[in-house]
């Protein structure tokens, strides 16, 4: 980092939560401080809801993602559309018109006590573990800058988070959050023209995407239907629906974001906005990854991209060969791109197939190099499943990128994981207090206590997240383990909404149960069998809505409930 | 299975007058990305 890269990146990352604290200055009451009065305009809500999604991990991750695993990934958010589409069109006018402060309050006045709390503890728990792994993010990026110890970064970021969260509250969050959205813009697309500009002499745009696409790494869509794949179109569009569905439906880190809207149709074009912006993002963000791919065709990539891993490794007696099979893989890939780009210039067909297969080859010895080198890493240090997939990005970024535009990279990642993790310590917290601490412990205190024991629980939550995260490291890929672990949570949140705001005939021991039940058929599902984690969404959430139809059977004669109370 | 009348009457958004067509808009808009990507899949692989 030289002079100028600290300026950018200090100024940035003082100047955007500053203004965020500024225009959300004056929170003193509750409701204020959680749901910022209910005065926010659409564009604020969209571009908060986004920012949210797009935190550190999104740009440490998902580019490291499409190196390894190509572009398949973005298949993963062709459900969001469907979701924002029927979320703007039920949960919005439902959440708003009942007036509450927390997505499980409404499910007392439309169940019970302890459906609530069931949703609450199942909430905590869920937003609890991600937001450990949205702080772990970027303490990626002081490791690599630094070469300091995750543990330690870890404990740093969370320390600055917690300062900025207590103080700010939602309209801090929202207003930091929309200048953060037009950084992380800008920031994309100065990376792209600087990924594209850094390649060799002699390889042109379209020579770099024939690459990458050639090797598998621009594998948008898979038509190809398989249960046990992680990342196809059916996954994508119906497991994906689920998990946006329960994400932005039942997750009080979302909801609380279109809670905040001054009237519900600025809340559902907020959603609606999102819906259109988020896909293009992602698939520009996919694409960066796959050009880094193509960077590292002509330029030589380390064999482990964790800095501290690779130094472990080299002083190991078996690393001198390691290297040099490895440079000898990546050699032979690098002439195997270069004939490929001079075979399709001769249009020579038998040529190009030839050349093709010979890189292709190369690729997967090079792939193989470097698995050798992550089990020497998991030999030395004993820990198990080494994945760096999180570290590519930062060490490219850190490497080649020109002075000044790594400063704001790097703040663009800082801001964005403040921001993102903020904003779920804020949920967190007014779900710890509105849902339990008051429904159970003082439902009778001033508001300026609640205002109080809400910035008490912040701080509570962010302590939580510090030792969460120092367990995020052996996880993978960042931006899988947060799906992964939702997967795990949101389809019993999902099925409880649904329930209560299509099945007007159930009741509340009926939702409870029928919740116990969904989680445990996601247990089954993840113990007993190899399904591919995004369908959990689909068979918890029918699970909870099919159990709690059936348990309401008795009930038929009832009187029906409105989904609005 | 049935929506609160109070939902079916929500206001009106700014733009293309009803929300079924603003609903349009935007699952065409995810159909053409799908279709883009599938037609950039295919091309350079």
């Amino acid at each position: 980092m030289t002079p100028l890269d600290w300026f950018v990146m200090i100024a940035t990352v003082i100047a955007i939560p500053s203004f965020g604290l500024w225009r959300g200055r004056g929170s003193k009451t509750v409701n204020q401080y959680l749901l910022a009065g209910k005065t926010m305009p659409w564009y604020a809500m969209g571009l908060s809801i986004m920012a949210t999604q797009a935190s550190a991990i999104t740009f440490i991750a998902t580019t490291g993602q499409a190196y390894v695993d190509g572009m398949r990934f973005v298949q993963f958010y062709f459900g969001l559309p469907i979701a924002m589409v029927i979320l703007s069109a039920t949960a919005v006018p439902i959440f708003h018109r009942s007036g509450v402060y927390t997505a499980y309050e409404y499910l007392e006045r439309r169940f019970d006590g302890k459906t609530r709390a069931l949703a609450a503890v199942v909430f905590l728990i869920q937003r609890g573990m991600a937001v450990g792994l949205a702080i772990y993010a970027p303490a990626i990026v002081m490791s690599v800058i630094f070469g300091w110890p995750d543990r330690i970064t870890t404990l740093l970021i969370g320390i600055v988070c917690v300062m900025y969260t207590t103080t700010g509250g939602i309209p801090a969050v929202t207003w930091t959050d929309v200048m953060q959205m037009s950084i992380i813009f800008s920031g994309l697309i100065l990376g792209l023209i600087t990924v594209v500009s850094l390649m060799p002499h002699g390889v042109s745009f379209t020579d770099a995407v024939y690459l990458a696409g050639t090797v598998g790494k621009l594998n948008a869509v898979d038509l190809h239907f398989d249960p046990n794949n992680r990342y196809n179109l059916w996954s994508g569009l119906i497991g994906g629906s689920f998990l946006a569905l329960g994400y932005f439906g039942c997750d009080q880190s979302q909801v609380q974001r279109y809670l905040t809207g001054k009237s519900v149709a600025q809340s559902r074009i907020g959603l609606l906005f999102n819906a259109m912006a988020k896909v293009p993002m992602q698939f520009f963000i996919l694409f960066v990854g796959a050009m880094v791919f193509v960077f590292y065709l002509f330029i030589q990539p380390p064999m482990l991209f964790e800095r501290a891993a690779m130094k472990q490794i080299s002083s190991q007696p078996e690393y001198a060969e390691l290297q040099r099979s490895f440079d000898n893989a990546w050699q032979r890939r690098k002439a195997a791109a270069e004939e490929v780009n001079a075979a399709r210039k001769s249009e020579d067909e038998t040529r190009v197939r030839a050349s093709v297969e010979q890189y292709r080859a190369a690729d997967n010895d090079l792939d193989a190099a470097r698995r050798n080198g992550a089990r020497l890493y998991e030999k030395t240090s004993g820990a198990s499943g080494f994945n760096d997939t999180n570290y590519i990005f930062l060490s490219f970024v850190t490497r080649y990128f020109p002075a000044g535009i790594v400063g704001l990279v790097i703040a663009v990642i800082f801001t964005a994981a403040m921001s993102s993790s903020s904003g779920e310590l804020n949920s967190l917290a007014a779900v710890s207090v509105m849902d339990l601490y008051r429904r159970h412990f003082r439902p009778e205190a001033s508001d300026r206590h609640y205002l109080m024991i809400s910035r008490i629980f912040t701080a509570l939550w962010g302590a939580w997240a510090v030792i969460f995260a120092q367990f995020a490291k052996n996880l993978g890929s960042l931006v899988e383990a947060v799906n992964w672990v939702g997967s795990f949570f949101y389809p019993v949140l999902l099925g409880v909404f649904i329930l209560a705001f299509f099945f007007q005939r159930v009741r509340g021991s009926a939702a409870f149960w029928a919740m116990l039940a969904g989680e445990a058929s996601i247990l089954a599902c993840f113990f007993f069998t190899n399904i591919a984690f995004l369908w959990y969404n689909v068979i918890g959430t029918v699970i909870v809505v099919v159990f709690g139809a059936l348990f309401s059977i008795k009930s038929g004669r009832e009187k029906r409930i409105s989904a609005i109370i | 299975m049935r929506l609160p009348p109070e939902i079916r009457d929500c206001e009106p958004p700014p733009i293309l007058g009803r929300w079924r067509n603003m609903n349009i808009v935007v699952l065409a808009w995810l159909a053409f990305l799908i279709l883009l990507f599938y037609a950039f899949t295919q091309y350079f692989s």
